[in-house]
């Protein structure tokens, strides 16, 4: 009750479990299930590695704690809204596109800046980035260290 | 227009204005289908593929910049070259595991060329005859080793 994330399959509660029952994870993993194309589900998809994509129902549990981490660490990166100054780069080189007064935009430690929806697509997908090839990851976790 | 048709135009319209030294598009067949782009590339002057011209096809998804597009050479000249394949694949890590959004049509022309221009010994790469026979028709499919940086 009072789940107001909307789960499509009824695993995604074995994220919530943590390490407690660690027979969970002996589960046999056999080879992943084939690819499917199904385009009207896109927007459902999940990268567990860039060249892997699988709807939220085929995710191992590890890949589904490897999204949830890679899910809150993006959240930690600091956003902004461009205001016009060419401090934080003039275009998204995702989308090749001008930034645009008011945009939202999303800083990563090496200092490039993004679009935050073209960022975080990528992001579900590699934690680097797609400038400088900098890993985002390696420079939170230095963050968190010393502060 | 999709995230992925608006790029496209983007990076068509900047191929057009300052298009790279042996790098060509026919903007026609491209305006036709924008999916599918076919570059004419030379050798560069002071490589072994000097005075050779190649063509290459690019074959771009849905999901364009965040995955790869497809590439290889097509035609009647396929360079001889240790990561080529005489089936026009090519064993590249930005094609796929080091692939980037910040990544383009005209900066993957000019890794290719670059590929070429070091080069020093024309030659198939070592597994030519058994991986033609076996591999898929795309590219991508191929688990790539990446063992050489040298070329």
């Amino acid at each position: 009750m009072g789940n107001c994330l909307k789960a499509h399959n009824n695993d995604d509660i074995s994220l919530l479990r943590g390490n407690e029952s660690s027979d969970v994870l002996e589960q046999p993993s056999g080879p992943p299930p084939p690819y499917h194309h199904e385009p009207s589900q896109r927007a459902q998809l999940y990268y567990p590695s860039p060249n892997v994509s699988r709807p939220a129902n085929q995710l191992t549990e590890e890949e589904q704690i490897k999204i949830a981490k890679r899910l809150g660490l993006i959240s930690h990166l600091p956003t902004g809204i461009y205001d016009g100054t060419s401090k934080k780069g003039k275009e998204c080189a995702i989308c090749m596109c001008d930034f645009n007064v008011g945009e939202n935009l999303r800083i990563l430690p090496c200092m490039h800046s993004y679009h935050k929806e073209c960022i975080d697509d990528w992001m579900m997908r590699s934690f680097t980035c797609p400038s400088c090839m900098e890993p985002v990851d390696a420079a939170l976790l230095t963050t968190y260290e010393t502060s | 227009m999709t995230s992925m048709e608006k790029r496209l135009h983007k990076e068509l319209q900047l191929l057009q204005k300052e298009p790279p030294h042996g790098v060509k598009i026919d903007v026609e067949s491209i305006h036709r289908n924008l999916t599918e782009w076919i570059v004419d590339l030379e050798g560069a002057q002071e490589s072994l593929y000097r005075g050779e011209k190649f063509q290459l096809l690019f074959k771009f998804g849905d999901r364009y910049p965040f995955d790869s597009p497809q590439v290889m050479f097509i035609g009647n000249n396929i360079p001889v070259h240790p990561h080529v394949y005489s089936n026009g694949h090519i064993c590249l890590s930005i094609l796929t595991d080091d692939w980037s959004p910040a990544l383009s049509v005209t900066s993957v022309c000019l890794s290719i060329v670059s590929m070429l221009s070091s080069c020093t010994e024309k030659k198939r790469p070592p597994d030519n005859a058994l991986y033609v026979k076996t591999c898929s028709k795309n590219p991508k499919k191929t688990r790539w080793f990446y063992h050489d940086d040298e070329v």
